[in-house]
């Protein structure tokens, strides 16, 4: 290749400069356009996976049936997805529930920008930011990396009528309420999806989890959750031990049709809440009137055994038969989630609480006004409803908590 | 590109509040009250971003859904804001003045785009008193709407040396089982002259390293400084002592002109953001065709001296920037302006050694073309960006900064070699064009490099 000898030391001495010449167009070029391909991180999650068949696995579920219904639905899965299903039990991964859509959570979506790993959402961030502020600030905030689980996006068809068996066991069978509600919920989310929430959005959005493996023995969780929905059954040695923190929310909150369904989940809530609201004379209603303002719930995620030492609003014993009937009512749109056997048993409990159960509400009576707010507040149950304002479409939507002041996750505290 | 970093901080803070309000698994997507706080000699101010909607149910006025606010309509924000802003400390109870209010459309983490109220608290302590410790007690909002979030953030802390990033300092909000919203307790870490003096010096140098246009432009002019201009080409090879006398010389005039405009611009001259930052753009060009073909030899240290002054009016705006008084402000002058030198003689003694030694080769005149080009391009992407016109080259100059240390890493590896090659190494190592060179090009790039044509001139 060389003509000469001579020449050999002053082509050779010539490469290493003529090589980082080259070395700046390269990264030149190499680095513009690997910062052209920057923001496509959001992860594509399919929603296409297999519609609610609403199959009618109506069982009323024992926990033997339960555990069995759990094991059915592992025997679907491959190995990956088992690992992600099974997590350890604990308070930190039993409080790791929110409403936010899980996109949110880890940074990938919504308000833009990747947030890798910690709480820094650095891609969130300009490039001007150097020094990083440490952490999130605010009480209660647990996490920033999801939810734990498997995420419904990898299910096949079969893997979902297999969950969705398991859930139809552990939930009511009323219309509206517990697995129809769920499967509302789903189709929900599909329904933001399709009206400009996009990939964040969606039924393979969701999560299921097992802390602690399902047996009659030993304490364990079924875990699902996603955006604005989050099911907590916590079995202690083959008893249903808690079935709170249970999380409702609902966007959209009025009447749509999606993937065949009429979706209408929560305005049963509303409905029930203004009844007891209506019923009350003004006396009452004073009474039950709260002075301050909401604009979400006071015991969302997060928020854990940090229930009010002082009730405020309407006792109970003041209200008519016919009005703890109502009031009855209303809880039992929360309880009559659950299963039938485990619905009765609850809300006998808290029928016999009614007396010291307070009522206490802002805003309308109609519920469905952003700024509506009623809380009921007896010995152990408490629910908040709160109407706030949109996110992807645009009116009043609500969120709503049932806690348990004895058996929030079992009462587990730590 | 390097943004004036004017706008360069209103756009980090903007990404702290946007951490800061995350706050993930407590799962408000409800707007938040945003506290920042600035921490100057003597007083705090305190820049308050309040949701609209929110505001006008807790207080009764009329400011829901944004738009202009009527003059009674800002009186009465600023009579509400002064009875729910209280700070005390050891002290005693400091004076509160709450001005600026305005509305706005605001955005925080997954919130979309609200209205919003602004307004400045500025929190003065009595006469002497130490402003590092005291209470906030602040409860606008959330004395009425209890589920309000309000999160207070430093954003600016001359004195302990933190003027560019910000931190959580903590969120005001209910505690749910007493009933009670709580004021909270700031504790800033110790902070003095010192401190400040040294995050000052610490900016300059971050401003330099971050400051890709400006390392540019000085490299760029000493690119051709190791030769000698004749016939309007750059031809021979000038002594070594030369060559490094007029890197001096350069860089020093550089360094004046910047420093005088940087004193001036922080003092109060005014300084036109977009032209200078356009200008500067023009000052890498000019130096990138002075590198291809001599245009004014022997008269670079004037020229750098010229365009320093437009550089260091880019600097100042940094400065200006923070609103500084008295000592901090002379400090910040002397710190800042330090911290500059001191990053740009790193680059130099790190960037100019192998171009001297580079440019005892045949290699430096396909080198010095190939950067004074890429140096052309990228400054003349930055130009139509400064403009207004914006390019794909814009955003591919910026990633020279992050690609640098790859550059140099190669310069270095390719002097080292030519002075090894001098000296005489073993035939083995001199015949094998496969051995060990800098990152980065394949050997049949290389190839295509060196079989171009041979220099002219020489």
């Amino acid at each position: 290749m060389e003509p000469s000898r001579t020449a050999t030391p002053l082509r050779l001495r010539r490469w290493p400069a003529a090589a980082a010449a080259v070395a700046v167009a390269v990264s030149l070029t190499s680095c513009a356009s690997s910062e052209d391909s920057d923001d496509t991180a959001a992860s594509s999650s399919s929603s296409s996976s297999s519609s609610s068949s609403s199959s009618s696995a109506t069982v009323a579920a024992g926990s033997g049936d339960v555990v069995a219904l759990a094991e059915a639905f592992v025997a679907t899965l491959d190995d990956d997805q088992k690992e992600a299903l099974n997590q350890d039990y604990s308070f930190e991964n039993a409080a790791n529930w929110s409403n936010f859509p899980n996109a949110l959570l880890t940074g990938g979506g919504g308000g833009g920008g990747a947030m890798p790993g910690s709480s820094m959402p650095s891609g969130a961030m300009p490039s001007g930011m150097s020094g990083a502020p440490s952490g999130g600030a605010g009480g209660g905030m647990t996490s920033s990396t999801g939810r734990v689980g498997l995420q419904t996006d990898s299910l096949s068809d079969e893997q979902w009528t297999a969950l969705e068996n398991l859930l139809a066991g552990v939930t009511g069978s009323a219309e509206n309420e517990g697995f129809d509600e769920i499967l509302q919920h789903l189709d929900a989310d599909d329904h933001l999806a399709d009206n400009g929430g996009g990939d964040d959005y969606g039924r393979g959005n969701f999560f299921v989890a097992f802390l602690g493996t399902p047996s009659d023995s030993g304490t364990w969780e079924l875990q699902f959750g996603g955006h604005h929905l989050a099911l907590a059954n916590t079995y202690v040695d083959g008893t249903l031990a808690g079935a709170t923190p249970s999380f409702r929310g609902i966007e959209p909150f009025t009447t749509v049709e999606e993937n065949g369904d009429t979706v209408q989940p929560e305005q049963q809530e509303a409905a029930a809440f203004s009844a007891l609201l209506t019923s009350l004379d003004s006396t009452q209603l004073d009474a039950a009137t709260l002075s301050s303002s909401f604009n979400d719930i006071l015991l969302g995620p997060g928020n854990d055994w940090a229930f009010p030492t002082t009730s405020e609003g309407l006792v109970g014993s003041q209200l008519s038969d016919d009005q703890k009937a109502l009031l009855l009512a209303a809880i039992n749109t929360y309880v009559g989630d659950l299963d039938d056997a485990s619905a009765a048993r609850i809300l006998a409990e808290y029928e016999s609480e009614l007396d010291s159960t307070y009522v206490a509400y802002t805003g309308s009576t109609n519920m469905t006004e952003e700024g509506d707010y009623i809380r009921i507040d007896g010995p152990s149950v408490w629910i908040e409803f709160s109407m706030q304002s949109g996110i992807v479409l645009s009116g009043a939507h609500p969120h709503a908590v049932w806690r348990d002041k004895q058996t929030d996750y079992a009462g587990t505290t730590s | 590109m390097r943004h004036s970093h004017r706008v360069g901080i209103t756009a980090a803070v903007v990404g702290a509040v946007a951490v800061l309000t995350a706050s993930p698994a407590s799962a408000h997507v409800v707007p938040s009250t945003v506290v920042e706080l600035d921490v100057h000699a003597d007083d705090i101010t305190a820049a308050l971003t309040l949701p609209a909607d929110d505001l006008a149910t807790a207080s009764g006025i009329d400011v829901a859904g944004g738009g202009t606010l009527a003059d009674d309509t800002r009186v009465a924000v600023v009579d509400y804001l002064e009875d729910h802003v209280t700070v005390t400390s050891d002290g005693g109870t400091w004076q509160v003045g709450i001005d600026d209010v305005d509305s706005t459309e605001t955005e925080q983490w997954g919130t979309g785009e609200f209205p919003a109220v602004t307004a400045t608290a500025t929190l003065t302590p009595p006469d002497g008193a130490d402003l590092r410790t005291f209470t906030l007690d602040y409860d606008a909002i959330v004395h009425q709407v209890v589920t309000a979030d309000i999160f207070v953030v430093l954003r600016s802390d001359w004195a302990a040396g933190q003027v560019e990033s910000a931190r959580s300092l903590g969120a005001i909000e209910l505690d749910t089982v007493s009933g009670t919203v709580s004021p909270l307790t700031v504790d800033l870490d110790d902070g003095g002259p010192w401190q400040g003096f040294v995050g000052m010096l610490r900016l300059g140098t971050s401003h330099i390293a971050e400051g890709t246009d400006h390392q540019l432009f000085l490299l760029t002019l000493l690119l051709p400084a190791p030769l000698l201009a004749a016939r309007r080409r750059w031809a021979q090879v000038a002594p070594t002592g030369r060559a490094v006398r007029r890197i001096a010389a350069v860089t020093i005039a550089f360094t004046i002109g910047h420093s005088v405009t940087l004193a001036l611009g922080t003092l109060g001259l005014p300084v036109p953001q977009q032209p200078v930052e356009a200008l500067i753009a023009v000052s890498i060009l000019i130096a990138a065709a002075h590198a291809l073909r001599p245009l004014f030899p022997g008269r670079e240290p004037v020229v750098a001296g010229l365009f320093g002054l437009v550089h260091g009016m880019a600097f100042s705006a940094t400065l200006s920037a923070l609103d500084l008084s008295g000592e901090q402000l002379a400090l910040s002058l002397l710190g800042f302006n330090l911290g500059i030198e001191l990053m740009q003689l790193a680059v130099v003694l790190v960037v100019l050694p192998p171009l001297v030694v580079l440019a005892r080769t045949r290699a430096y005149q396909p080198l010095r073309t190939g950067a004074a080009v890429l140096t052309a391009v990228a400054a003349l992407g930055w130009l139509l960006d400064r403009v207004g016109l914006t390019t794909p080259l814009g955003s591919a100059a910026d990633v020279l900064g992050p690609a640098s240390p790859w550059v140099v890493l190669a310069l270095w590896l390719a002097a080292l070699l030519t002075l090894a090659r001098s000296r005489g190494l073993p035939p083995a190592a001199a015949t094998d064009p496969c051995a060990p060179r800098a990152a980065g090009p394949t050997t049949a790039e290389a190839q295509r490099v060196s079989s171009a044509p041979e220099r002219t001139g020489s």
